[in-house]
């Protein structure tokens, strides 16, 4: 008899399976495909490993600005590919390692969740059957595929980001169907290796859910940088190449050598037995509680498969509430400063209330925002380049939001997070000391300019 | 002549002065304008002048002495001339001021560790408190304070200024304010109970507040939080405000941000009904049976009631009443039913004392009307009107409020259309009968002729502990038996 059984291997399940582990308990996780699920294999990291590569090359070509001559500098797509394999092989081993430190017993196969009662959970793989007193679902999320007419997935042309990540030559075109984070991502990375990208979105605005203004000027940025915007523009056929929208009360069409298809991602909640257990949903995701609770005692669900917040940090945290309070302690999730980043170049950073959330929440605030080139750093190495930092404060002057274009604002928004959960007020910032000369430094400009 | 001189109040919020240096020491001579001590507020350094001539007969405190305002610090006279009378802690001092002595504070090691370290519990000074003393010479404390007194001379200097309310030390106040302890909920470990500052030192460690949940504690001292919700148990902004995690909840889906319920504390009669209620489900053996009593001869008699009383012939008597009429009548019969239950004994009533439910804006309120067997129809009709009545208005005598005053109740839910139901006995009555709407059942109307006739549901909850399912049964029949055949002059 297990203490804990999670189906999936992601950052929600291996990591609830390292911390459970760790403490003691007897733990079963099951992965159908990788360790490391999305995240590890076809997301963050092969991503964020492209994107290195890509943002060396856009240095390399600009660098001259910085009295760097580099002359017929090139790229390398197979070996960008090559290493960014590399790379998530060497994180999966290591996730595989955890496993094996923490005596998580991994099986490779496909779960089913085949029954309840006051024996366990009893859940078979394979041939065997497995029975465990509490169960997490753990089994993320899919990329959505809309239903538009002429959109097959079985046509080369169309990809989701999987596809994109196993390429084997630059598309000379590419139309990128949805403006979100991933979306942006991936117009960044072939924007920078010469791709004419066209980006068809259906809301008003990219980004959108993070600041509003910081968004504007994200896109106002990679405009400049040849990437072409069609907002409000609802996709209503793709045939072949082409893919057709309405914007405006016109019809208009695009074509793309390729077409990436990233209009957000769906909770996987089919094809492991969920409903034997009678497990609800709220939405397309498994319905939890801030313990990450189903309606089902001793079942629960993190990560992607809540359909809540998706993000691998939040799911990671998520499994740890889950087996911090398997183990005696009193644990809950917040998401009042949970960080998104957009690893473009420029990267786009925040945590906690944005302008627009805090005006549909009805919450007072008072808004300082400061342009990046106030801090020396960033003048000394972004040149030319713009950038913006937000903060938001409360009534009584508690931090609410804090919003940074520009880089590396994926490296410096944490300690925005750690000002937030620990409701800290301008006054507690001011006596925080910041090293000089940092681009961190921004942010306590912008305290100061209260 | 000897003149004291005493340590200054240098402002409204001073309680008392460290002596930094002493210039002159005892025996040194003393000429006007001379500095005799250097003294320190929180804020600042002051230098005290001599007023006089002289000698310095005696100071009484050394360099680091923390001493309350208004106290003696030294002496000055004429060489020979005693400065023992004005020494603080003596019966009878003089004092430069109208204040009470403050006992002797020992010497600088004592007093420097009142600065930085914790005070020691001090031990009272004996003899009256110095508020009440305030603008006389009062008689010294017997003995001088035990070890410990660097609390005393706060004590004694905190006394001095009524607007400090009792119980805490000016010291405790200012830590706690800075370190936004809510004070009110400490138990103080002083002389008295008063809280002291480790009292406030030992709160501030154990719960864990945010920046912003003591900012507003601080501007609203009624908000307090149970428990903490935020990093490690932390007591956040949100769980001032709402009193609970901001979270998801597991009904939407959607995190709870406080903003889709209010906590409503409970209101006292809330409270009252809900200890009664869930008492009587817990501490007897209830349950219901439902039977049906024939509406029809009390549907005529309300029609003529309501004849008569448009012909101002009559008071108005409900149908309620006639009903509680019938039951009154049953429970003569059936006295085992008009009985409390008293764990080993049964308290059996010779008069019947009717609790009538009667629902309030403010909740179920059951007054009684005592010696109910005792009245006519309209007399129990007008009596029972002048009850509920005074319920409503808030104006009815709690005695007779008690599930003790009455011996039997009666709950009418026909007004609002129930049908059946279980209500629960007001312990320790032996049973509650429930009335219900009257709907239309089928009856053999005798010939092979099937109509409709107006019924009327009858549910009577009894504890099984004092009566048994057929006496009960034969209990609640016979109030349908009294129905059916009610009769009284209109």
């Amino acid at each position: 008899m297990y203490d804990l059984a999670i189906i999936g291997g992601g950052p929600a399940g291996y990591v609830a399976a390292e911390r459970a582990g760790g403490k003691g308990l007897r733990v079963v996780l099951f992965e159908k495909k990788d360790l490391g699920g999305v995240c590890l294999n076809v997301g963050c990291i092969p991503t964020k490993t492209l994107l290195y590569s890509a943002k060396l090359y856009d240095h390399a070509l600009h660098s001259e600005k910085y009295g760097v001559k580099a002359s017929e500098v090139t790229f390398d797509f197979p070996k960008m590919m090559a290493r960014k394999n590399k790379v998530v092989k060497k994180m999966v081993l290591g996730v595989s390692a955890k496993m094996k430190e923490n005596n998580v017993e991994v099986v490779r196969g496909e779960a089913m969740i085949l029954s309840r009662s006051s024996a366990g959970i009893k859940i078979s793989s394979g041939e065997n059957e497995y029975t465990a007193k509490n169960l997490l679902i753990a089994t993320g999320s899919e990329s959505f595929i809309p239903r538009i007419p002429g959109l097959d997935m079985s046509d080369d042309t169309i990809m989701t980001s999987t596809e994109a990540l196993a390429l084997s030559e630059v598309p000379q075109s590419l139309v990128i169907v949805g403006g979100g984070v991933i979306g942006m991502e991936f117009a960044s990375f072939f924007n920078s290796l010469g791709t004419k990208v066209t980006v068809v979105e259906m809301l008003d605005e990219v980004l959108t859910g993070m600041d509003r203004e910081l968004c504007v000027m994200f896109r106002e940025i990679y405009a400049k940088k040849g990437v072409e915007f069609n907002l409000s523009s609802k996709v209503t056929a793709i045939k072949g190449h082409d893919v057709v929208f309405e914007k405006g009360g016109e019809t208009l069409t695009v074509t793309g050598d390729k077409i990436l298809i990233s209009v957000g991602r769906a909770p996987v909640t089919r094809g492991f037995g969920l409903e034997n257990i009678g497990v609800e949903l709220a939405g397309r995701g498994i319905k939890v509680d801030d313990r990450m609770r189903t309606n089902i005692p001793n079942v629960y669900a993190a990560g992607d498969v809540t359909g809540f917040s998706m993000l691998a940090h939040t799911a990671s945290r998520e499994g740890e509430v889950v087996v911090n309070n398997l183990t005696g302690g009193n644990d809950r999730m917040r998401y009042n400063a949970i960080p998104g980043v957009v690893y473009t170049n420029p990267e786009v950073s925040g945590t906690g209330l944005t302008e627009e959330a805090a005006k549909e929440k009805k919450t007072e605030y008072r808004v300082v925002s400061l342009p990046m080139t106030y801090s020396g750093r960033f003048v000394a190495e972004n040149e030319g380049g713009t950038g913006l930092c937000k903060v938001l404060v409360g009534t009584k002057d508690e931090v609410l939001g804090v919003h940074m274009l520009g880089n590396p604002s994926s490296e410096m928004i944490y300690g925005a997070c750690l000002a937030i959960e620990s409701e800290m007020t301008l006054k507690e910032l001011q006596e925080v000391v910041f090293p000089h000369p940092t681009v961190s430094e921004i942010f306590r400009e912008t305290i100061f300019t209260f | 002549m000897a003149v004291p001189v005493i340590m200054p109040r240098q402002g409204q919020s001073v309680e008392s002065c460290i002596i930094s240096e002493i210039r002159k020491k005892k025996g040194d001579n003393v000429a006007v304008g001379d500095i005799l001590f250097v003294y320190e507020t929180d804020k600042a350094t002051f230098e005290e002048e001599a007023k006089t001539d002289g000698i310095m007969l005696d100071v009484f405190f050394s360099e680091g002495d923390e001493v309350p305002v208004l106290t003696n610090v030294c002496v000055i006279g004429a060489a020979g001339e005693s400065a023992g009378e004005f020494r603080p802690g003596n019966a009878g001092a003089t004092q430069g001021a109208v204040v009470q002595d403050a006992p002797e504070v020992k010497n600088a090691q004592a007093a420097t560790e009142t600065r930085g370290g914790k005070p020691e519990a001090s031990v009272s000074p004996e003899g009256k408190p110095l508020s009440e003393t305030k603008g006389k010479q009062a008689s010294e404390p017997e003995g001088k304070p035990a070890v410990g007194q660097e609390e005393a001379p706060r004590d004694l200097a905190a006394t001095l200024k009524t607007e400090i309310a009792p119980g805490i030390s000016p010291r405790a106040r200012e830590l706690a304010d800075r370190k936004g302890v809510d004070t009110s909920r400490l138990q103080g470990s002083g002389p008295q109970g008063r809280i002291i500052e480790r009292d406030v030192l030992a709160a501030a460690e154990a719960a864990k507040t945010s920046p912003l949940a003591r900012r507003m504690m601080k501007d609203d001292p009624s908000l307090s939080a149970a428990r903490g919700t935020g990093l490690a148990g932390m007591v956040t902004g949100r769980d001032l405000k709402t009193g609970t995690a901001a979270g998801r909840d597991i009904n939407s889906g959607m995190p709870a941000g406080g903003s889709d319920f209010e906590i409503k504390p409970l209101t006292t009669i809330r409270k009252l009904i809900a200890k009664a209620m869930y008492q009587s489900l817990q501490n007897s053996a209830q349950l219901t049976h439902h039977l049906g009593a024939d509406a029809r001869r009390m549907t005529a008699l309300r029609k003529k009631v309501k004849k008569a009383v448009e012909e101002g012939r009559s008071a108005d008597i409900t149908l309620n009443d006639m009903i509680c009429y019938a039951t009154i009548a049953a429970l003569k019969k059936f006295p085992q039913a008009n009985a409390h239950f008293l764990g080993d004994s049964v308290k059996l009533f010779s008069k019947v004392h009717l609790g009538v439910a009667v629902d309030t804006e403010r909740g179920l309120m059951v007054p009684v009307v005592r010696n109910a067997d005792s009245l006519s129809i309209s007399e129990l009709s007008g009596k029972i009107r002048e009850i509920a009545t005074a319920c409503r208005k808030g104006s009815i005598d709690p005695e007779l409020l008690s599930s003790e005053a009455a011996s039997f109740t009666v709950s009418n839910l026909g007004n609002y259309g129930v049908e059946i139901f279980t209500p629960v006995i007001n312990l320790p009555q032996v049973g509650i009968l429930g009335v219900n709407t009257i709907v239309l059942r089928p009856k053999d109307l005798g010939d092979g002729t099937i109509g409709f006739v107006p019924y009327l549901g009858l549910s009577l909850t009894y504890d099984h502990r004092a009566i048994d399912g057929g006496e009960a049964t034969r209990f609640v029949k016979q109030v349908a038996i009294e129905i059916e055949n009610l009769d009284f002059e209109i």
